[in-house]
C-alpha cells in the first residue's frame, strides 16, 4: 500500500473475523499505487502501442469507403442499395438495431452497476459508456442513411414551425426518434459528467492546447468536499434517470416491429427481447473492446483477469435470457392460432433465409457455451474471437427479423426468395464500423478510458476490506 | 395545427377504426367493388393507371430488382392451398386478382407514418401527401396488401426520353427519388368533379367521375363511387352484398360474393370483390 | 342524324364536357387544322418549339380558342391499333393529346378500351420515332428532305422509268376505309392490281370456312346470348378479333343465367385461364375432338338432321375412345360435354388461332364449325354481320397468301417498285421464305412508316408517317357486330414533328403525278377525306347541312349505317375432308410440338416498341420485357429444368434460345414461346430482346388455304448449361397460401340474378 493514502484510512476498523481471509482473486493489484494509476492512464492519451494506429486508419479507410457508398445512394437513390419492394429495409435498419442494441450494456455497466455498488465495474465502465455514446451516434446514422429523403429528415422531429406541421405521434418511428434523442444526450452527459474528476487530473498534467481543452472541460475542478458531495449526488441521479431510460429505448426500437401487422413481428414479448438481445450483443462487444484496450494501451493491471471473469459470467447470464426470451417468442407463434405468423416461422427456418436464422443459433445460442469453458475464458485471442461471434450472430439475429419477414409477409404474391444486398449496403455497414471504431479510438487518445478516480476508491476499498479481514 | 389544438383535438387527431355512421352525414365517401368474375386479367387497367398517373416504365433490369412502379397489378393464381402436385391441371382456369391500394379506413400505414404524409381524407381517401414523405418506407413495410410502390431512383430522368414527357399527366405530379407512391383513386379526377360540383352547388352524380382503371375496364368488372350516396351504383353493391364498411367480420348469405381482403386484420378496406364463379360441373 | 347514341352512365364527366362544349370552339379547331394544315400550329407545340428541340416555357397571352389552360378537352376518335378499331376519346391539354379512352358512341369499344390502344400515345410520343425521310446514299440510309425523296419515288415510278403496273406493288396489313381506296386508286391509275394484304397472324382459314359454309367470312357471334360456349382455342378475351367488344361481350355472357364458358386448347392463353373448365388437347386434333362430339350429338334425341348422311356415316369412325386416344382427352369428357350441350342452349362454338394453324387446319375448322350447324346455333348465337353499303371501304384481311403472293412476285423478279406500309414482313416472315435475300432484288423499296424497323432499313426510300393520332381517316372494322361502323379518325393533336406527313397525303401526292385533273381540287388527305365523307350524307339519311354532318361526324367519331340485319339464308354443308383420325406419330428427332402463343398487346411484334405493353405483364406468366419458353412443371422435371434455364428450342428451320418458364397451362410434351419479341430494329424499347419465333416455323401450310399452319412447327428442346432470371411479376409462389385472395364460389351457389 502506497503511503499517499495512509491518512485518508480509518484506523479504527470494528471488524474481526476469526478466519483468516485469503483473497483468492483480486479485481486488481492490492499494491498499486495511485500515483502509478495516474501515470498508466495518461500514459494512455501520450504514446499507444504501433497497433492503436493500425486500427486507427483501417477503420478510417473503412469509413470513408462509406462515405463514398453513401454518397453514391445519396446521388442515386435508394435503388443502388438492391432494396425493392417488399424488402423495404435492409441491412440498414438491420444495422442500425445492432447498433442501438450496442448501446445499452454501457449504460448498463456504468448506471446499474454503480446503483448497485458493484465495484468491479470501475475499471472498464468508461470506455464502455463511451461505446454506447458512439454506437448511438452510429444508430442515429443509420436511421439518416435509410431515409428516401435524408433531406427532410427533419420532419421527423417535432419542432415548432410555420405551418404547425406535427409529426404523427402515433408512429413508432416519432417515439424512436425521441427515445433515441433522449438517450443519446442523457448518455453523453452522464459519460461527461462521470469524466470531471479525471479532466482535472488531466488539466493538471497537461501543456499546450489540451490543457485549454481540458480547462475547458474540467469546469473548475478542484476537488473540494462540497464538488465531491454535488458531483456524487448528480452522478447518482443521472445513473437512476438513465437506468429506466435504456431499458425504454430498446423497447420503444421494438415496437417499430411489435406495433406492426407484419407475421414474425406482431409479438407482445418484443420489448424484452430486445432489451436482453441488446445487453448481449453489448456485453460482447465489452469483451472485445475489454481485450484490445487492455493490449492497446498496457492496461493489463487495471483490466484484469478477475474483471473480466466478472463480465463473461455477466455475458453468460444475459445471453441464457436473450435465449429465453427467444423460446418463448417462437413457441408463442407455434402455439399460437395465427396460421400466417406459424407459417412464416416455418418459413424462417427452413426456407430460403434459413442460413441466416441457424446462423444466428450457431453463433448467439451455441457459442455463449463455449464461455463455461475455462480456456476460452483465459486466453485472450480466443475469447476475443468467441466475442466477436456472438456478436455477429447478433447482427444475424437483427437480419433474421426483418428479411424473412419481408420476404414471406402476409401477401403471398410479393414474397421474395433469395433476396441478396448489394455491395452499398454492405459498403455502408462496414463504414459504419470503420466510423465508430474511428471515433472510439479517438476518444481514447484524447480522453481517459479509465476511471482514474474511481481506479482509486477501488484500492482504497480493497485495500480496506482486506485489512479488516486481517490479510494486508 | 398549434400544440393547443392539438391536444384539445387528440381524439379525433389519432387515427382510429371507423365508427358506426362515420360516413352518415358526410358527402363522400369514396369505394370501389370489384367483380372478378367479370375480370378476364387482360391489363387494360394497369396500362391506364400508368397513363393516367405517370407511372414509370422502369426497364428489365430495375423490373428485375423489384422496383416496378404498377399501382395496380394483376395477379394470377394457380390455386389456393399452400402447394400442388407437379403435375397439376389448371381445369378451371387462373385466378386473376386486380390488387390496388384498399384506401383502408383503418390503415397500417397512416398510423406507422412518422410525419403524417399518408393519412386519411375526408372523403375516405387513404391519401400520400409526397411533399411530406421522408422515405422511411415504414407504411410499405405495415401494409398487409404490399401495395405501396417507392421511388427508389430519380425515376423521371429516364422513364421519359424525349419527347416522351410529353404524355405525363399535367394533373399528377411526377415524383422524385425517395418518396412513397401509390394508387390513389385517382384523386385528382375526383377533386376536379368535386371543384366542378361545388362551384353548381351539388354533389358529384354518380357516374360522373370514375377512376382510370374502371373508366378502361372493356368487361366493366370495377365499379367506383360514393358510397355515402346510397343512389350509387357502389352503395348499392356493398348493399346487396350486406357488406358494412365499419364491420370486420361480416354476417352475410352464403350465396354473396362480396368479400374484403384481409378484413381479419380490422383495416376496414374500400375496396370490395365479388368471388370469382366457376361452373364447376363443366 | 341516325347515330345510335350509347346511353352510358360509365363514360363519366370528361365525355360529357366534350359534349358540352360550343360547337364554335370545335368548328375553328377544325377550321385551323383543315385550311392551314401543316402550317396551322397549336398553342401548345407550336410556341415551345418542341419540334426545334428548343424548350421555351411562354405564358399563354392569348390562348387560341379551342384551348383553355388547365382544362382538358375531348377529341373522338378511331385506334387504329388493330383490326377491330374501337372508338376513342382522346384527352386534349395545352393542345397535347395525354390520354385515350374508349368512346362511349362506339358499338365496338362502347366506352372501354384495351391495353394496346392506350399504348397510341407511346406511338405519337416515342423517342425513336422517324422525323425525317431517309434515302439510301452509298448503301447507307442517310436523312433527306421530302423533295429528295419523292423525286427517287417519282423517278421510279415517272414515264422515263418505263415501269408497267403490275412491276408495282403495293404490301399492307389489314387496310380499311379511305386509306384502302387511296391504294386502290393509285394502283389503278398504273393499271396495276397488286396491292397485296399480308398479315402474319391472319385468320384466313377459319375466315374461308365460314365463308364457305355461311356465306359471310365474319359471321356475328353473339357471345352474350349463348348459355355454353366452346371455344377450341379462340383468344377472343386476349389477341381476338375485337377484344374490347368480345369482352364486353363476354361480361354480359357471365351475368345472370350465367353462361358457361369451356376452352380447348393445347395451351391456355387469356380466354382459356377465364373458362370454367380448361381442357389441354394434342396439338393439330381439335378437328377430331369436335368431330368426337359431333359424332355424339347427332345420336342425341334432339338432333334433327341437317347433315347430308354421307357426312353423318363418315362421322362414326370418330367414337370417343379413338378421339380420347388420338386427342389426350378424356373419351368421358365427350359425353359430359353432350350432356350440357343440349342442355345450356343456345350454345356457340368457336375455332380460334391454335386449331386453324395445322396442315389440316381448314378441315379442323370445318369439323368445329359443324358443331354449330349441327346445334342449330345459326341465325341464333351464329347471325350475318349487316349488309355493307361502302364495298370499296370494306377490311381487307391481311393473310398469309399475302406473302406467298409477294414471294412469287420476288421469284419471278417481277417487282420493279415495292411500297410498303404498315407491315414488316423481314421480321414476320418465317425463315425459309428468305425474304430478306430476295427484296434486295427490287430496284426501289419505299417503306412508310412511323419508326424505322427491320424492313425499313432494307429500303430505298423510308417516308416518316404520321402517327395516329395526328391523322385524318376512316376505318372498317373487320368483325362488324351490331352495326356497320365507320369510325372516324381526326387528329388529336398538331404534328409533332414537322417533318412528317400523313400516308393520304402521301397517296395524293403520287397520285395528282399521274391525273392532276382529278385529285387538284384536294389540296390534301383532310379535304379528300371530308368530301367523302359528306359525299355519303344519303347513306346516313342525314338532314344536316354539310358542315355540319361533317363536324357531327368527327363529334361523335363513328357514323352508324342504318341497315337492317341481314340473315343467314342457307347453310352449306359440303363434304370435305375431315381430319384424319391416326394417331399422330411420333417425331423421335423433335419430339416436342411447338405452339407460339399471340399476346393481346404485342401481336405479332408490330407494338414491341411501346413501353408500357413491353412493361406490362403477360397476364398468363408475368413476364415482362422479354421472351420465355412455357414449359409443362411435369415435363421441366423430368428433364430437370428449373426456371431461367436457357433451352434451345430446334425446329428444323434453325433453333432459338430462351429462358425456361414453368407453366401448368400448358400440354405436356408441348413448348411455346410468344411471339413479338426478337426484334434486331425498331427502336431502344424494342431492340435486341428476346427471340422470335417466326424464324423457327416450319414450312407446313393448311392443305386447302395454303395459310402457313403457324402451331404445325415440332422441335426439340435441349437444356443448355446456361441459367438466368425470368423478370416477371410473380413470386417464389403462385398460390394463395390458405389467404382468401380470390375465392371462387360455385355457379349453382351463386345467385347472380340477385345482383345489382
Amino acid at each position: 500500500m502506497s503511503h499517499m493514502i495512509k491518512h485518508d484510512v480509518p484506523d479504527d476498523n470494528e471488524i474481526h473475523i476469526e478466519k483468516k481471509f485469503v483473497p483468492k482473486d483480486l479485481d486488481i493489484d492490492k499494491d498499486v499505487s495511485w500515483a502509478q494509476i495516474n501515470k498508466d492512464v495518461l500514459r494512455s492519451l501520450d504514446r499507444p502501442r504501433p497497433i492503436f494506429w493500425v486500427i486507427f486508419f483501417a477503420a478510417m479507410a473503412l469509413f470513408s469507403f462509406g462515405v463514398y457508398c453513401e454518397k453514391y445512394q445519396y446521388d442515386n437513390g435508394l435503388g443502388v442499395a438492391d432494396l425493392n419492394n417488399p424488402q423495404v429495409w435492409g441491412l440498414y435498419i438491420a444495422t442500425f438495431i445492432f447498433w442501438i442494441g450496442m448501446g445499452h450494456s454501457g449504460t448498463l455497466l456504468s448506471a446499474l452497476l454503480h446503483i448497485i455498488h458493484a465495484d468491479w465495474r470501475k475499471p472498464i465502465y468508461r470506455y464502455a459508456e463511451a461505446m454506447t455514446t458512439f454506437s448511438l451516434l452510429t444508430a442515429a446514422l443509420f436511421v439518416l442513411i435509410h431515409l428516401g429523403r435524408v433531406w427532410q429528415f427533419y420532419y421527423v422531429v417535432a419542432y415548432p414551425n410555420e405551418r404547425w406541421v406535427w409529426p404523427n405521434f402515433s408512429s413508432p418511428l416519432v417515439w424512436d426518434a425521441t427515445a433515441i434523442g433522449t438517450y443519446l444526450t442523457s448518455s453523453l452527459l452522464f459519460l461527461y459528467t462521470g469524466m470531471v474528476p479525471d479532466l482535472a487530473i488531466c488539466r493538471d498534467n497537461a501543456t499546450g492546447a489540451r490543457k485549454k481543452l481540458y480547462t475547458f472541460m474540467s469546469l473548475g475542478w478542484q476537488g473540494t468536499d462540497r464538488q465531491w458531495a454535488t458531483f456524487r449526488v448528480t452522478y447518482m441521479t443521472l445513473a437512476c434517470f438513465l437506468m429506466p431510460l435504456a431499458v425504454s429505448v430498446h423497447s420503444i426500437v421494438s415496437t417499430d416491429f411489435a406495433v406492426s401487422q407484419n407475421p414474425g413481428w406482431h409479438i407482445t414479448s418484443f420489448p424484452p427481447y430486445f432489451v436482453a438481445g441488446a445487453l448481449y450483443s453489448g456485453c460482447s462487444v465489452i469483451i472485445t473492446l475489454f481485450i484490445l484496450l487492455r493490449y492497446v494501451f498496457r492496461f493489463e493491471a487495471y483490466m484484469t483477469m478477475p474483471i473480466l471473469n466478472k463480465l463473461i459470467k455477466m455475458t453468460f447470464a444475459i445471453a441464457m435470457v436473450w435465449n429465453y426470451l427467444n423460446l418463448i417468442e417462437y413457441s408463442t407463434v407455434w402455439y399460437g392460432a395465427n396460421e400466417i405468423a406459424k407459417q412464416q416461422l416455418l418459413d424462417k427456418m427452413t426456407g430460403t433465409y434459413a442460413p441466416v436464422f441457424w446462423g444466428m443459433v450457431f453463433c448467439s445460442t451455441v457459442m455463449p457455451f463455449t464461455l463455461l469453458i475455462k480456456f476460452v475464458r483465459t486466453h485472450l485471442p480466443t475469447l476475443m474471437v468467441v466475442s466477436i461471434i456472438l456478436n455477429f450472430g447478433m447482427w444475424l439475429e437483427r437480419i433474421q427479423i426483418i428479411t424473412p419477414t419481408f420476404g414471406h409477409s402476409q401477401y403471398p404474391w410479393t414474397w421474395t426468395s433469395g433476396w441478396w444486398p448489394s455491395w452499398v449496403q454492405f459498403g455502408i455497414v462496414a463504414g459504419s464500423f470503420g466510423w465508430f471504431t474511428m471515433l472510439f479510438m479517438l476518444y481514447c487518445k484524447i480522453f481517459p478510458t479509465i476511471s482514474m478516480y474511481e481506479v482509486k476508491e477501488m484500492v482504497h476499498d480493497q485495500s480496506k476490506m482486506l485489512k479488516a479481514k486481517g490479510v494486508a | 395545427m398549434s400544440l393547443n389544438n392539438l391536444i384539445k383535438n387528440w381524439t379525433s387527431f389519432r387515427s382510429r377504426r371507423p365508427y358506426l355512421d362515420q360516413y352518415k352525414n358526410a358527402d363522400y365517401k369514396w369505394a370501389m367493388v370489384i367483380d372478378l368474375d367479370a375480370c378476364t386479367g387482360c391489363n387494360a387497367c394497369t396500362t391506364a393507371c400508368y397513363a393516367e398517373n405517370n407511372l414509370p416504365v422502369v426497364g428489365k433490369e430495375r423490373y428485375e430488382k423489384g422496383h416496378a412502379m404498377h399501382w395496380l397489378r394483376i395477379e394470377r393464381y394457380w390455386g389456393e392451398g399452400e402447394s400442388v402436385p407437379v403435375d397439376m391441371v389448371p381445369d378451371r382456369g387462373a385466378q386473376f386478382l386486380p390488387m390496388m391500394c384498399q384506401q383502408c379506413e383503418a390503415a397500417p400505414c397512416e398510423v406507422v407514418c412518422p410525419v403524417g404524409a399518408t393519412h386519411h381524407s375526408a372523403d375516405g381517401l387513404n391519401t400520400q401527401v409526397y411533399n411530406r414523405c421522408v422515405g422511411s418506407r415504414y407504411c410499405s413495410a405495415n401494409c398487409p396488401y404490399k401495395v405501396r410502390y417507392f421511388n427508389w431512383w430519380q425515376y423521371a430522368d429516364t422513364a421519359w426520353p424525349n419527347p416522351l414527357e410529353l404524355q405525363l399527366n399535367p394533373d399528377v405530379s411526377v415524383r422524385s427519388k425517395g418518396v412513397m407512391e401509390k394508387c390513389t383513386f385517382c384523386v385528382q379526377r375526383l377533386r376536379e368533379s368535386m371543384d366542378h360540383a361545388k362551384t353548381d352547388g351539388r354533389l358529384v352524380r354518380d357516374g360522373e367521375v370514375t377512376t382510370a382503371c374502371a373508366q378502361a375496364c372493356p368487361t366493366s368488372a370495377i365499379t367506383f363511387g360514393n358510397l355515402a350516396n346510397p343512389q350509387s351504383q357502389v352503395a348499392k353493391k356493398w348493399k346487396n352484398q350486406q357488406i358494412a364498411l365499419e364491420k370486420d367480420e361480416q354476417k352475410k348469405d352464403e350465396n354473396l360474393r362480396g368479400y374484403r381482403i384481409f378484413e381479419e386484420f380490422r383495416t376496414y378496406p374500400s375496396v370490395v370483390y365479388l368471388e370469382r364463379v366457376r361452373d364447376l360441373e363443366a | 342524324m341516325p347515330v345510335k347514341k350509347q346511353e352510358s352512365i360509365d363514360t363519366g364527366e370528361r365525355a360529357m364536357a366534350a359534349e358540352k362544349r360550343p360547337i364554335v370552339e370545335r368548328r375553328d379547331f377544325l377550321k385551323i387544322l383543315g385550311i392551314s394544315g401543316a402550317a396551322a400550329t397549336l398553342a401548345g407545340c407550336g410556341n415551345t418549339s418542341i419540334e426545334s428541340g428548343v424548350e421555351k416555357v411562354q405564358s399563354y397571352v392569348q390562348p387560341e380558342d379551342f384551348v383553355v389552360p388547365g382544362n382538358s378537352v375531348f377529341y373522338a376518335s378511331t385506334c387504329t391499333q388493330c383490326p377491330s378499331h374501337c372508338g376513342v376519346m382522346g384527352r386534349v391539354r395545352e393542345g397535347r393529346v395525354l390520354k385515350l379512352e374508349g368512346n362511349p358512341n362506339s358499338i365496338i369499344s362502347n366506352g372501354k378500351i384495351c391495353g394496346l390502344g392506350q399504348a397510341s400515345i407511346q406511338l405519337q410520343y416515342n423517342p425513336d420515332r422517324l422525323t425525317t425521310p431517309m434515302i439510301r446514299e452509298g448503301g447507307k440510309l442517310v436523312t433527306a428532305s421530302w423533295d429528295q425523296a419523292m423525286k427517287i419515288v417519282n423517278d421510279g415510278l415517272g414515264k422515263d422509268s418505263r415501269i408497267k403496273g403490275n412491276e408495282i406493288v403495293f404490301l399492307t396489313n389489314s387496310v380499311s376505309g379511305h386509306q384502302k381506296v387511296l391504294i386502290n386508286n393509285f394502283l389503278e391509275s398504273y393499271d396495276s392490281k397488286n396491292h397485296i394484304a399480308y398479315d402474319s397472324l391472319s385468320t384466313q382459314v377459319g375466315d374461308q370456312v365460314r365463308e364457305n359454309i355461311y356465306g359471310y367470312t365474319n359471321p356475328v357471334h353473339k357471345i352474350k346470348e349463348a348459355r355454353l360456349i366452346l371455344s377450341f382455342g379462340n383468344d377472343f378475351l386476349g389477341a381476338g378479333v375485337s377484344p374490347v367488344y368480345l369482352a364486353n361481350q363476354y361480361a354480359q355472357f357471365r351475368k345472370a343465367p350465367r353462361g358457361t364458358l369451356i376452352q380447348i386448347e393445347p395451351r391456355m392463353t387469356l380466354t382459356g385461364g377465364n373458362a370454367d373448365r380448361w381442357y389441354p388437347i394434342r396439338p393439330g386434333t381439335e378437328g377430331v375432338f369436335a368431330l368426337g362430339l359431333a359424332n355424339a350429338l347427332i345420336q342425341h334425341p334432339e338432333y334433327d338432321t341437317t347433315l347430308p348422311t354421307e357426312l353423318t356415316e363418315s362421322l362414326k369412325a370418330y367414337d370417343k375412345y379413338t378421339v380420347g386416344q388420338i386427342t389426350g382427352i378424356n373419351p368421358d369428357a365427350i359425353g359430359h360435354l353432350i350432356a350440357m350441350m343440349w342442355e345450356k342452349t343456345p350454345t356457340l362454338v368457336l375455332s380460334g388461332l391454335s386449331a386453324e394453324g395445322h396442315q389440316q387446319g381448314y378441315q379442323n375448322a370445318y369439323a368445329i364449325e359443324l358443331l354449330n350447324v349441327i346445334l342449330g346455333n345459326v341465325g341464333k348465337t351464329v347471325t350475318a354481320p349487316m349488309e355493307n353499303p361502302f364495298p370499296q371501304m370494306t377490311h381487307v384481311n391481311g393473310n398469309y397468301q399475302g406473302l406467298v403472293a409477294l414471294n412469287n412476285q420476288l421469284d419471278a423478279k417481277n417487282v420493279k417498285v415495292l411500297f410498303m406500309m404498315g407491315v414488316n414482313p423481314v421480321y414476320t416472315a418465317p425463315a425459309f421464305i428468305e425474304l430478306k435475300n430476295k427484296l434486295s432484288n427490287v430496284p426501289l423499296k419505299i417503306a412508310m412508316v412511323t419508326q424505322l424497323d427491320e424492313t425499313a432499313e432494307l429500303c430505298d426510300v423510308v417516308l416518316p408517317l404520321l402517327s395516329p393520332v395526328e391523322e385524318f381517316g376512316t376505318h372498317l372494322a373487320s368483325y362488324q357486330p351490331e352495326a356497320i361502323e365507320i369510325g372516324i379518325q381526326q387528329p388529336l393533336m398538331e404534328k409533332l414533328h414537322a417533318h412528317t406527313k400523313s400516308f393520304g397525303d402521301v397517296l395524293l401526292t403520287l397520285l395528282k403525278e399521274r391525273d392532276e385533273k382529278s385529285y387538284s381540287k384536294y389540296p390534301d388527305y383532310y379535304s379528300y377525306i371530308r368530301e367523302a365523307v359528306v359525299k355519303s350524307k344519303p347513306v346516313f339519311k342525314s338532314t344536316l347541312s354539310d358542315d355540319d354532318f361533317w363536324d357531327s361526324a368527327l363529334m361523335n367519331g363513328v357514323l352508324h349505317v342504318p341497315l337492317k340485319e341481314a340473315q343467314i339464308d342457307k347453310v352449306k354443308i359440303e363434304s370435305v375432308n375431315l381430319p384424319k383420325v391416326e394417331t399422330h406419330p411420333e417425331d423421335v428427332n423433335y419430339p416436342f410440338y411447338f405452339v407460339p402463343s399471340v399476346k393481346a398487346d404485342m401481336r405479332d411484334g408490330r407494338h414491341a416498341n411501346l413501353p408500357w405493353l413491353q412493361e406490362s405483364p403477360d397476364p398468363m406468366t408475368t413476364v415482362v420485357w422479354d421472351s420465355w419458353v412455357e414449359i409443362n412443371p411435369k415435363t421441366a422435371q423430368d428433364m430437370q429444368v428449373r426456371e431461367g434455364d436457357i433451352l434451345e428450342i430446334k425446329s428444323s428451320m434453325g433453333s432459338v434460345l430462351a429462358k425456361a418458364y414453368l407453366f401448368p397451362g400448358i400440354q405436356p410434351n408441348t413448348v411455346s414461346i410468344p411471339f413479338g419479341q426478337g426484334h434486331t430494329a425498331y427502336g431502344r424499347y424494342a431492340s435486341n430482346r428476346g427471340v422470335n419465333p417466326f424464324k423457327i416455323i416450319n414450312p407446313i401450310t393448311d392443305e386447302k388455304t395454303g395459310e402457313l399452319a403457324l402451331f404445325a412447327t415440332r422441335v426439340q428442346v435441349t437444356k443448355t448449361a446456361l441459367n438466368e432470371k425470368v423478370v416477371k411479376d410473380e413470386g417464389p409462389t403462385t398460390l394463395q397460401q390458405g389467404r382468401k385472395l380470390v375465392a371462387t364460389m360455385a355457379a349453382d351457389k351463386a345467385e347472380l340474378s340477385k345482383e345489382v
